[in-house]
């Protein structure tokens, strides 16, 4: 049985000529992200166009920085030198890419984003200088974008499993004893202690106990676990090994939600490479622990997301959450005891035994250590994921990295973590990120990620959708839950039409205290975005159900299309419109309001002629 | 009138509670591809993925040779099965045109964006045009936002999508004549009568 140090020799070897390339090196990055920008048409034509020059070169797959704003990403490395990244780097530019870089030895700097050294070369500036980067601590994404994902000894070579190998040396509970110390609290959301849900596991009497990774990042607009997952999938299966050992559970499974198919691929290939390499299996690295773990495909429910209904998904039947007590590590996956944590919570877990806890804690807040990983999208001019210590102002993210609002907008609020998280207004962007600024404004900071709003958004529009969606994926359990997520959302649909009624406010915060009483947190938090819009934008709200006006002109019956300008555009607007309703009449255009569906491609060909105006009102 | 809804109507539903005919093929191929899958080791979803990627839906005559494989009643088991919107329990239509509901895209206008694939196409959300040749689809964010407001149209992403581009998406997937500006005498795309949501 091969040793940790006999893997880590063998792994380095396998590094080596990545480390320094004795031949140009080309790294691409595929993740779900940059696939769909075209990095698989990228990678090709960087093979093809190295066949039809000859050159030698290395063609290597890698993980995502997390720019997606700039995908596909390129880096090239020559021998002796940085590397330098690409961005926005599509098949076509290939040929000038490998032109600037190869056949004339520059950096080809018109190309170029950033350069992976302290100093900037040939006037390309390093990568920290990038505003995207400049608050980031990257521990947990530290081999992102750098290693290939599918290639067990890259991630070894770079420090993997050497936290695993220093836990099994120590009993469970130092193991334990050197999480809590650290901090960690669990990333899905609730932020409970991980140390000590650990130790509710490993003391249950009953085997066999399972380890559970809760990978159905089915927050809408949160994406950071599936990036971790693709990018770096041992890193979760190490932590998963690692907890095993500290609360004596013998098998694991990984959750992933049915949206994330090449993150089941990568973890699908990582846990077999895993087992190879004998990290997994009966005699884990020699010392005669056994751990194994598959992974499980999830099918489109948002509430498998909520621990007990995700234990109900593993087992075959409806994924519908339980009323705890019992907890998962009292009865949890076929009923026996289990424990649930993110695939974020799991990340840490190496890193704080390779490092130790006391270097975990350095960074993050007074109260919250370590770092946390965010996803920023929505009205925001840099899409991305990122790594910021906890504590970090919710500014820096949002404005400092994500550039704030598009040209000519002003930010409005920021959603953090998913649908059941609440609203935060613009005037509070600067909170820090951490659970209690959120928890005083009756909201959650979530599992990570941040859609921003703009002055062209409506948060009541915003307030129908997340009830939507609590309505729709509501698991029909509970009546508080079912019945108080329709009600609430046919109230504010009502609003929205126009139709509201000055005692709906009333109900609507009575309908909320009672779902307080739903049976999991997904009732329990539905009402969560309309209480904020309560408090935040009441003036907002006011104009809908009191002038019957909305004020940024996004809900539908609030408005009306109208031709208000002759231009010469207006042609284009009558044969865009899907129905019609753009009608000529003796060389003078109007708009039919009986056919009109309010899609606004009339006033995207005609933006001079055509305006929406108030539907009711002056 | 216009049929546009804020939330999908549910998903289809397998057809009066007739048996489901004896289909002695289909059960064989079934029984192939879920072998060696058992209810103790959370294979039941394992099974769901292996017959949807096989036929493109759950057949309803699977359900018995299912449920015998995992111990259960076709009724336990169908209850699972309709739990999951991305299980299907209909054919899936010649072209599914994925419309993504998430945050990101909201905020960028996927709302006009579904009312004229609506309206062009003639269907509405989650449902199919009665001949089966078009079929619109809610799926949930898989974080690709920097693409949004996007549509996916057999396995490829499009966006960041205008409300006109996506019009003459629709209009070129119908196959009919692009109306250019100005033209005369062209019939435009009609709207789907009923179904409106209050």
């Amino acid at each position: 049985m091969a040793t940790y140090e006999d893997l880590k020799a063998k792994a380095e070897a396998a590094w080596a000529p990545f480390e320094e390339p004795q031949r140009p090196l080309i790294k691409v990055g595929v993740t779900t992200c940059s696939r769909v920008a075209g990095a698989l048409e990228t990678l090709a034509a960087v093979r093809a166009e190295l066949a039809a020059r000859g050159l030698e070169a290395d063609v290597m797959v890698t993980g995502c920085w997390g720019l997606c704003y700039a995908e596909p990403l390129v880096e090239v490395r020559r021998p002796g030198r940085p590397g330098v990244l690409y961005g926005n780097l599509t098949a076509d530019k290939v040929a000038g890419l490998i032109e600037g870089t190869l056949g004339a030895e520059g950096a080809a700097p018109e190309l170029a984003l950033a350069v992976l050294a302290d100093a900037s070369l040939d006037g390309v500036p390093p990568l920290r200088s990038l505003e995207f980067f400049a608050g980031q601590e990257r521990r947990l994404m530290a081999n992102c974008g750098v290693i290939d994902p599918e290639e067990i000894d890259h991630y070894i070579a770079h420090g993997g499993y050497e936290g695993l190998a220093k836990a099994l040396a120590m009993t469970d509970e130092q193991v334990i004893a050197e999480v809590l110390e650290s901090g960690l609290w669990g990333r899905g959301g609730a932020a409970f202690p991980t140390g000590r849900k650990w130790d509710f596991l490993r003391t249950a009497p009953v085997t066999p106990k399972y380890m559970i990774c809760n990978a159905d990042e089915g927050d809408p607009g949160s994406f950071v676990n599936r990036n971790l997952m693709e990018s770096d999938p041992h890193l979760v299966i190490e932590g998963m090994v690692i907890g095993g050992y500290a609360t004596g559970a013998s098998y694991g499974y990984i959750y992933i939600r049915e949206e994330y198919p090449l993150p089941v691929e990568r973890m699908e290939r990582a846990v077999e490479q895993a087992r190879e390499r004998g990290l997994l299996g009966s005699n884990v690295l020699g010392t005669g622990f056994a751990f194994d773990l598959e992974v499980v495909r999830g099918a489109g429910s948002y509430v498998c997301g909520e621990e007990t209904g995700l234990i109900a998904s593993i087992e075959g039947s409806r994924g519908m959450p339980r009323i705890r007590p019992p907890f998962p590590a009292q009865a949890g996956v076929f009923g026996k005891p289990s424990n649930v944590n993110n695939v974020e919570s799991y990340a840490n877990a190496p890193l704080i035994m390779r490092n130790g806890a006391a270097w975990y804690a350095s960074v993050g807040s007074e109260k919250h250590k370590g770092t946390k990983m965010f996803s920023l999208s929505g009205q925001v001019r840099r899409v991305g994921i990122l790594e910021a210590p906890l504590g970090t102002p919710m500014s820096d993210v949002v404005v400092g990295a994500g550039g704030g609002s598009p040209e000519g907008r002003a930010l409005k609020a920021v959603q953090p973590g998913g649908p059941l998280s609440g609203i935060v207004p613009a005037s509070d962007v600067g909170i820090a990120l951490e659970p209690e600024p959120f928890r005083e404004r009756g909201m959650f900071m979530g599992s990570g990620g941040l859609v921003v709003i703009d002055d062209s958004n409506c948060v009541l529009d915003l307030a129908i959708y997340f009830e939507w969606f609590a309505e729709d994926e509501s698991c029909g359990r509970c009546t508080t839950c079912f019945a108080g997520t329709r009600r609430l959302l046919e109230i504010l649909r009502r609003i929205a039409s126009g139709r509201g009624r000055n005692s709906d406010p009333e109900i609507m915060r009575l309908l909320a205290d009672t779902m307080r009483y739903a049976n999991c947190v997904h009732g329990q938090a539905a009402p969560t975005a309309v209480m904020s819009m309560f408090r935040f934008f009441e003036e907002e709200l006011n104009e809908h159900l009191q002038n019957k006006r909305c004020p940024a002109k996004v809900c539908r019956e609030l408005v009306r299309y109208e031709v208000v300008h002759h231009s010469d555009r207006l042609p284009q607007a009558e044969a865009i419109c899907p129905t019609a309703a753009v009608v000529r009449e003796n060389g003078h255009y109007r708009i039919d309001q009986g056919k009109c569906i309010k899609c606004d491609a009339c006033r995207e060909q005609a933006p001079y002629a055509i305006a929406v105006v108030d539907a009711f009102g002056p | 009138m216009t049929r546009i809804t804020a939330g999908p109507p549910h998903s289809s539903r397998y057809a009066a509670a007739d048996t489901p005919p004896d289909d002695a093929e289909l059960a064989a191929k079934v029984r192939e591809l879920i072998a060696g899958l058992s209810p103790d080791s959370a294979d039941l979803l394992t099974a769901f993925h292996r017959i949807q990627h096989e036929y493109g839906y759950v057949p309803r005559e699977a359900i018995p040779v299912l449920a015998g494989q995992f111990g259960t009643t076709p009724a336990m088991l169908y209850g699972a099965l309709d739990f999951y919107s991305e299980i299907c329990t209909a054919p899936p239509s010649g072209t599914t045109v994925e419309w993504c509901s998430g945050p990101a895209c909201l905020l960028k206008g996927s709302t006009n964006i579904r009312r004229v694939l609506e309206s062009v196409l003639g269907c509405a959300m989650n449902e199919n045009t009665p001949d089966g040749a078009f079929g619109l689809r809610l799926v949930q964010c898989d974080g690709t936002c920097h693409l949004a407001p996007l549509l996916r149209l057999e396995g490829k992403y499009l966006g960041p999508l205008s409300v006109s581009d996506a019009i003459k998406l629709a209009r070129g997937l119908k196959g009919g004549p692009q109306r250019e500006a100005g033209g005369d005498g062209e019939k435009p795309a009609g709207v789907p009568e009923g179904g409106e949501e209050s």
